[in-house]
């Protein structure tokens, strides 16, 4: 038994470490990553933006938790890493990964031909687009067409706000009237935003719309639009390289599986691949 | 490392549609500031007001929105008044959330610039027989206005700059349309320099209007002095 030193960065809570997939320490084995491919030596680094319960978010005490906060530590673990979180706004997520700020963006980043231009991505989990409307709603939002003339708020900067774009455009093309986008700097915002009426509608993931729906905060009108990979992204190479090689030790040995089941999430269902600017 | 990409700077640097977030910013500083100042010169003459109730509303309202974060006031009136029954719009909010606070600050400007006028200047207005209102008007006004034109201008220049806080209830104004941008094609540094460039620009254009402001209000002093030297 060792202890971890905890970075200020970090916000884990001692008890998540040591109850997280029993973390083993730092010592007891040499991580085949260099140095040089890492922001700060011994450790992984990686951002998240814990608004998406129940993949990636803060619990009552503060600590880190979800699904994919889950897969970080284990990776990191098996990189014989220290795991650092660093939460921040999505928007910042490729900005600070080119400029050096962390290792590994790990907060869902779907997979697009225009990101692996510019960083390297290993798609690692499917997803798709959900729309969430407040609960006296329901019933009233059932496809696409539904939401014309509508407000929808999103989170700045992803893969939603792309969607939701393309649905807005859909619609227009269809003759209807188009929605009124609102950008929000977190899902928790947007979320905040619905229910108090200012949107009539959020576009967020299936996972987390059906996390909200099944604790009665929000109705999940619509699912599985535009379906796509999600991944993790790095500016190293190498590293890209070597959390492959962890996720294909992960499925092999059955803890992969394992994992997503736990939180319903449907396992990428092909090889996993490093995508980059040279590959 | 990628180096500083010009044409993508230049291309930005005359974006329409940043622009306009431009545009956005300096009409919410422009109406923010003029409600503030309407709004913060009624709460600087009740705070000066012998009648207690007066002075103490105006006192809890300066003292509530000096005392909390316009991060927080501005959430709390676009996603929580909402519960109780107030949906403001998102502009409305804007506006609203900028310019009670602008108020508060403004109010204890204008008190102080009030107050900075000397007592016998009141006194003397008193004496030739003006009202309390005939002296505030034309004595104490048109001087307290001349001391309070550089910490206004101060808060002139903050408020172009605090609008960016609005972009967290999705206000498009400046910064949230550079962010916008930055996601087509991430050239952080050159889309936040063009963004650095317009805020500069608008401070700078604010400068030169408040120079002339203050020449205005100081016409009477520049007599004065010119005359003292003459002797």
């Amino acid at each position: 038994m060792c202890a971890f030193r905890i970075g200020l960065r970090t916000s884990l809570a001692a008890g998540f470490l040591a109850s997280a997939l029993g973390v083993a320490c730092a010592q007891d084995c040499q991580s085949k990553v260099a140095a040089a491919e890492l922001t700060t030596p011994g450790s992984l680094v990686m951002s998240t933006n814990p608004t998406l319960p129940p993949l990636q978010f803060v619990d009552t005490a503060g600590a880190l938790k979800g699904m994919r906060i889950e897969l970080g530590t284990e990776i990191a673990k098996r990189l014989c890493l220290k795991p650092e979180y660093v939460k921040i706004e999505f928007d910042a997520m490729i900005p600070g990964l080119q400029g050096g700020r962390w290792d590994m963006i790990n907060t869902g980043i779907f997979f697009t031909p225009a990101r692996v231009k510019i960083i390297y991505m290993i798609p690692y989990e499917n997803q798709a687009i959900s729309i969430s409307v407040a609960n006296q709603d329901k019933g009233k939002v059932g496809k696409v067409e539904d939401l014309a003339g509508k407000t929808v708020g999103v989170e700045i900067g992803g893969f939603e706000e792309a969607k939701t774009h393309a649905i807005d455009e859909a619609l227009k093309k269809e003759g209807l009237a188009g929605l009124t986008i609102r950008t929000f700097d977190t899902f928790a915002v947007a979320y905040q935003a619905l229910k108090a009426g200012q949107v009539d509608a959020v576009t967020s993931i299936d996972g987390v719309a059906k996390e909200y729906q099944d604790r009665g905060d929000f109705t999940r009108a619509i699912s599985g639009l535009y379906p796509a990979p999600v991944a993790l992204a790095f500016k190293s190479k190498a590293l890209a390289q070597a959390v492959k090689g962890v996720l294909d030790d992960m499925k092999k040995d059955g803890s992969y599986d394992k994992l997503f089941a736990a939180y319903g999430v449907p396992p990428f269902s092909g090889a996993f691949e490093v995508h980059g600017p040279d590959l | 490392m990628r180096g500083w990409n010009w044409a993508g700077f230049f291309d930005y640097l005359t974006n329409p549609y940043l622009l306009e977030g431009a545009v956005t910013t300096l009409w919410l500083t422009a109406a923010s500031i003029s409600i503030g100042l309407v709004a913060g010169f009624v709460l600087a003459i009740m705070r000066l007001s012998k009648f207690k109730p007066f002075f103490l509303a105006a006192s809890a309202y300066i003292w509530l929105f000096r005392g909390t974060p316009l991060l927080v006031q501005l959430i709390v009136i676009y996603t929580g008044l909402p519960q109780l029954g107030v949906r403001l719009s998102v502009v409305a909010s804007a506006l609203v959330g900028l310019s009670l606070n602008e108020a508060a600050y403004l109010a204890e400007i204008i008190r102080a610039g009030i107050g900075a006028v000397p007592a016998g200047q009141s006194n003397a207005a008193r004496a030739l027989g003006m009202r309390d209102r005939q002296t505030m008007r034309y004595v104490v006004i048109p001087q307290a206005l001349r001391i309070i034109v550089p910490p206004l201008g101060n808060s002139v220049n903050g408020l172009l700059k605090t609008t960016s806080i609005t972009s967290v209830i999705s206000m498009e104004e400046l910064l949230r349309r550079t962010q916008v941008l930055i996601q087509e094609r991430f050239l952080v540094l050159e889309l936040f320099v063009v963004a650095a460039l317009y805020y500069l620009a608008m401070t700078t254009c604010w400068d030169f209007v408040q120079r002339a402001i203050e020449r205005r209000f100081g016409r009477a002093y520049e007599q004065i002095g010119a005359e003292v030297e003459q002797r």
